[in-house]
């Protein structure tokens, strides 16, 4: 029991512990592409909007859209082998929560970096609850901006905020999955990733 | 992570899905899988891009600092889109010359459709030199419009200075018409007032007199005339 007691606070330590985080990384191109496929990853701690821009989502016609939902990273072992390619992953962060954004930065850790340029999206809902506190929309700008990825805000209360919110998605996810002719995730990244205006840090007036 | 591996494998899948169309019989129409696959292939060779790139800059691994690279970033970007914007108009040049390499080539040999298709492109002709003949008018006439324009601004200028020329005058003459006009009615006015003291005074000598003689003036007609015209002037103060 001893040894099954030090082993435990071997594995505990960094080295044996970072192995293990590199080891359940997500991956951008280790599996295939799928054909006239388009695969996304909704990652939201609460697990409510999801719901709904999943519905929204496989209503496209034009392309085969498959929405795979999870509740943070990393994901589960089991379904690796069956899990296809995630084209675009989003993270959904609810500005009333603090364990929302907290969440999706944990989450983060285990996203391998390949997928930082331009398969990354951050949607944000909640945006004009006055009990948001005006600094966590900055930290997750700010996030947004480090990472050089789009900032989206939506509306998750309406049938049509869901409907703009599933289009705007639509747009980065085709562009991801290669179905757009001339453009590439990494060029779009380049044009739509989240700016931080320089006087952010100034209190806003109220 | 193997993209070269994986895109070997790719191409094998991409030739696979060519040689089997039949492979493709969830669309069932006969014409729509060129496209599809045309599309498909469109798709993985932007794959195969994406894993190259990565592939190049697993390659080129140089350590540099974050704000170094944020500087260089814009520049790379701005270059970038001017490339893309060339080749753009690079690639609709492109397809211009060819769409008229090939309706010349069909105007050229006897194709089913270049009868329709000449006719069609001299109707073109005539209707384009009927634009030509009605642009040119239309210049014509515009150009006629704007002389009339400065014609009538030219006009309204001199009518402008006129008008002012006219208050000018008409101001000045009234300015001195009054002045005039009021000296003369000073001078009056004191003329007046000098004759009609001159009056009263005589007035008032002429009832003393009548007093002082002590004649019954009621009774003579001419005394009372005289009298009564002494009374209707009052009293100077």
């Amino acid at each position: 029991m001893s040894r099954g007691f030090v082993y435990n606070i071997l594995f505990r330590t960094g080295i044996v512990l970072s192995v293990y985080i590199r080891m359940s990384l997500l991956k951008p191109f280790s599996k295939l592409p799928g054909l006239n496929a388009a695969n996304i990853l909704l990652v939201e701690c609460e697990e409510q909007f999801q719901k709904s821009l999943a519905d929204a989502l496989v209503e496209e016609t034009a392309v085969t859209v498959y929405v795979r939902l999870a509740k943070s990273l990393p994901l589960p072992k089991e379904n690796e082998e069956s899990r296809p390619r995630i084209d675009l992953v989003v993270f959904i962060i609810n500005l009333t929560s603090e364990l929302s954004f907290q969440s999706a930065e944990a989450s983060l850790k285990y996203l391998d970096p390949g997928y930082l340029l331009g398969k990354v999206c951050f949607m944000v809902t909640n945006a004009r609850n006055a009990s948001v506190p005006t600094e966590r929309l900055d930290a997750v700008r700010k996030l947004a901006a480090a990472l050089h990825c789009p900032l989206l805000f939506a509306e998750d209360q309406t049938p049509d905020g869901v409907t703009y919110a599933t289009k705007r998605l639509l747009s980065i996810l085709k562009v991801s999955a290669g179905l757009v002719p001339m453009a590439t995730a990494l060029y779009l990244s380049s044009l739509t990733s989240c700016t931080v205006p320089p006087d952010i840090d100034q209190p806003s007036f109220d | 992570m193997d993209p070269s591996d994986g895109k070997g494998s790719l191409n094998l899948m991409v030739e696979a899905v060519a040689l089997n169309p039949a492979a493709d019989s969830s669309n069932a129409q006969k014409d729509t899988p060129p496209t599809d696959m045309l599309r498909m292939n469109q798709q993985m060779s932007n794959q195969c891009f994406e894993m190259a790139v990565q592939l190049q800059a697993g390659k080129s691994k140089r350590s540099c600092s974050t704000s170094e690279a944020e500087r260089d970033l814009p520049v790379y970007v701005k270059e970038l889109e001017g490339v893309k914007t060339l080749n753009f108009n690079s690639t609709l040049t492109l397809h211009r010359m060819q769409m008229w390499h090939a309706i010349g080539e069909t105007v050229k040999g006897n194709y089913s459709g270049s009868v329709a298709l000449k006719a069609g492109n001299d109707r073109c002709m005539a209707l384009c030199s009927q634009i030509k003949q009605c642009q040119q008018e239309s210049k014509d006439l515009q150009d006629e419009v704007t002389e009339v324009l400065k014609k009538r601004l030219e006009m309204k200028r001199l009518i402008d200075e006129k008008m002012k020329e006219m208050e000018d005058l008409k101001s000045k003459k009234e300015d001195g018409f009054t002045e005039k006009y009021k000296a003369a009615m000073e001078k009056g006015q004191e003329n007046l007032e000098k004759y009609r003291k001159l009056g009263v005074m005589t007035q008032n000598v002429l009832r003393g007199i009548i007093l002082a003689c002590r004649v019954n003036w009621m009774e003579d007609p001419t005394l009372r005339d005289i009298a009564m015209t002494l009374e209707d002037l009052p009293f100077s103060d």
